[in-house]
């Protein structure tokens, strides 16, 4: 059995899982977060809404999501900063150099060496650079290398691999009985006639079910001719 | 076995050509490979009398047949999985705890009223497993779902096992349980220590209990 431990400023890990479902920021400077994200720190740290004034530098060198602006605030200071959302597993990953797209939803926080856009698929999030990033999931996180097809809801994000396409599998919509199925409804449908396809090198990123954690209303694209729209 | 835990709620299993499992609908995470999801219209194995009984006994939960070459992940509602081999016994297991079983298993409906007689009706009530239960037999692995972790307590001959009806997944073996009621005047006056209802387990075999009393 274990007990309940107590943490002081000195003894909370820096930059370390405090639990599964807590992660501790050692800040010194500044870091991104997603609104509300934060549930405890210790030292001198100031929050401060993405928008313009003083961190317009910092802000046009890592924020390149202006419809997401009002859903992070940037943390200033000294100090020691524990990041949770709804007791949801919680990690850190480390980019090198490199680039993955998350679920807007999922991610909690980055270090400004990081810089964020939006992905080309709507509802997603791009990270690119070297840094550390923090990110939440409804169950643990299974790394896994395409080829492969995953549920759209159990999906969390890839890295380094080329965005995903729709698989669309209706072959027992097929034939006679097949057709009465399709049109007469009987006998149901599996539910998982629609997946994301990954080819190419890379890793995908699943969290162990396939109950997406509510959406946080991240904003619309912009309604432009080529760019892909949220139908939802 | 086709099946590999692959954490505590996602269970890796594997499909070969010509062989059949079920699953629960919906419940596939991801996979590799050809593999085709159908729903199965009879809810299972046996034909068009077997689904007449499961649904006449409220045990048809929407399966699907997955049938190809590859591998799949399995995992419904951030449950947490538990995998049994049977290798010639039974397992008695509500329907909708099953994420995915293999086609080599004998699917088929329990009256509880077989076990016990009325008792066993109340006790299915109080379980929440109703007047039917589901079971598996044969050769073969099931993956079953549990809010919470799963403990697996053994059953021996002269070593009863307790268990809260609403805590119960399922058991396997030569088992007959029955209910026991522990209700006294402080029951009647509201003041009870809410464990009234017990099911309790004898003969041999194994009972699988989760680290819950909230049902599915």
């Amino acid at each position: 059995m274990t007990s309940p431990v107590v943490f002081d400023a000195h003894s909370l890990p820096a930059s370390d899982n405090v639990n599964a479902y807590a992660f501790s920021v050692a800040l010194d400077g500044q870091w991104f977060l997603q609104r509300g994200k934060m549930i405890a720190y210790y030292g001198d740290i100031d929050f401060h809404g993405v928008g313009l004034g003083r961190l317009d530098r910092l802000i046009a060198r890592s924020f390149h999501s202006p419809l997401h602006a009002a859903d992070w605030v940037v943390a200033e200071g000294r100090g020691k900063m524990v990041l949770a959302d709804r007791a949801f597993d919680v990690n850190s990953y480390d980019l090198d150099d490199g680039n993955l797209t998350i679920r807007s939803g999922n991610l909690l926080a980055f270090q400004p060496s990081l810089s964020l856009k939006q992905s080309i698929v709507p509802g997603f999030l791009t990270l690119i650079g070297t840094g550390t990033f923090v990110a939440a999931s409804n169950g643990p996180v299974v790394f896994m290398e395409p080829p492969l097809r995953v549920d759209p809801q159990a999906l969390v994000g890839w890295a380094d691999c080329p965005s995903p396409c729709h698989h669309y599998d209706h072959q027992y919509l097929r034939g006679f009985l097949g057709g009465v199925r399709a049109h007469t409804g009987f006998g149901g449908t599996s539910g998982e006639e629609h997946q994301f396809e990954f080819v190419g090198a890379g890793t995908v990123l699943l969290q162990s079910t396939e109950q997406l954690m509510d959406e946080i209303a991240t904003g619309a694209s912009p309604d432009q001719a080529g760019v892909p729209v949220r139908d939802r | 076995m086709p099946f590999t835990m692959v954490n505590t709620r996602i269970v890796e299993a594997a499909i070969t050509p010509g062989q059949t499992m079920f699953s629960q609908r919906g419940a596939m995470l991801a996979y590799r490979g050809e593999v085709a999801f159908t729903p199965s219209i009879t809810g299972g194995q046996g034909g068009v009398m077997s689904m007449i009984g499961r649904r006449v006994a409220n045990e048809a939960t929407p399966l699907m047949t997955v049938e190809g070459n590859g591998t799949v992940l399995f995992g419904h509602g951030g449950h947490y999985v538990r995998v049994v081999d049977l290798s010639g016994d039974t397992l008695y297991v509500e329907a909708d705890r099953l994420l995915a079983f293999d086609g080599t298993l004998r699917q088929g409906t329990m009256f509880m009223g077989s076990q016990g007689g009325v008792m066993g009706m109340v006790r299915g009530q109080v379980s929440g497993q109703g007047l039917f239960t589901t079971t598996l037999e044969g050769h073969g692995s099931v993956a079953v779902m549990a809010h919470g972790g799963v403990i697996e307590l053994p059953i021996t001959p002269g070593r009863d096992v307790h268990v809260d009806p609403q805590a119960y997944v399922a058991h396997r073996g030569k088992v007959r349980n029955k209910l026991t009621t522990a209700i006294g005047w402080r029951e009647l006056v509201g003041r009870g220590s809410g464990e009234g209802f017990q099911l309790a387990l004898s003969g041999t075999g194994t009972v699988y209990v989760q680290a819950s009393e909230e049902k599915l």
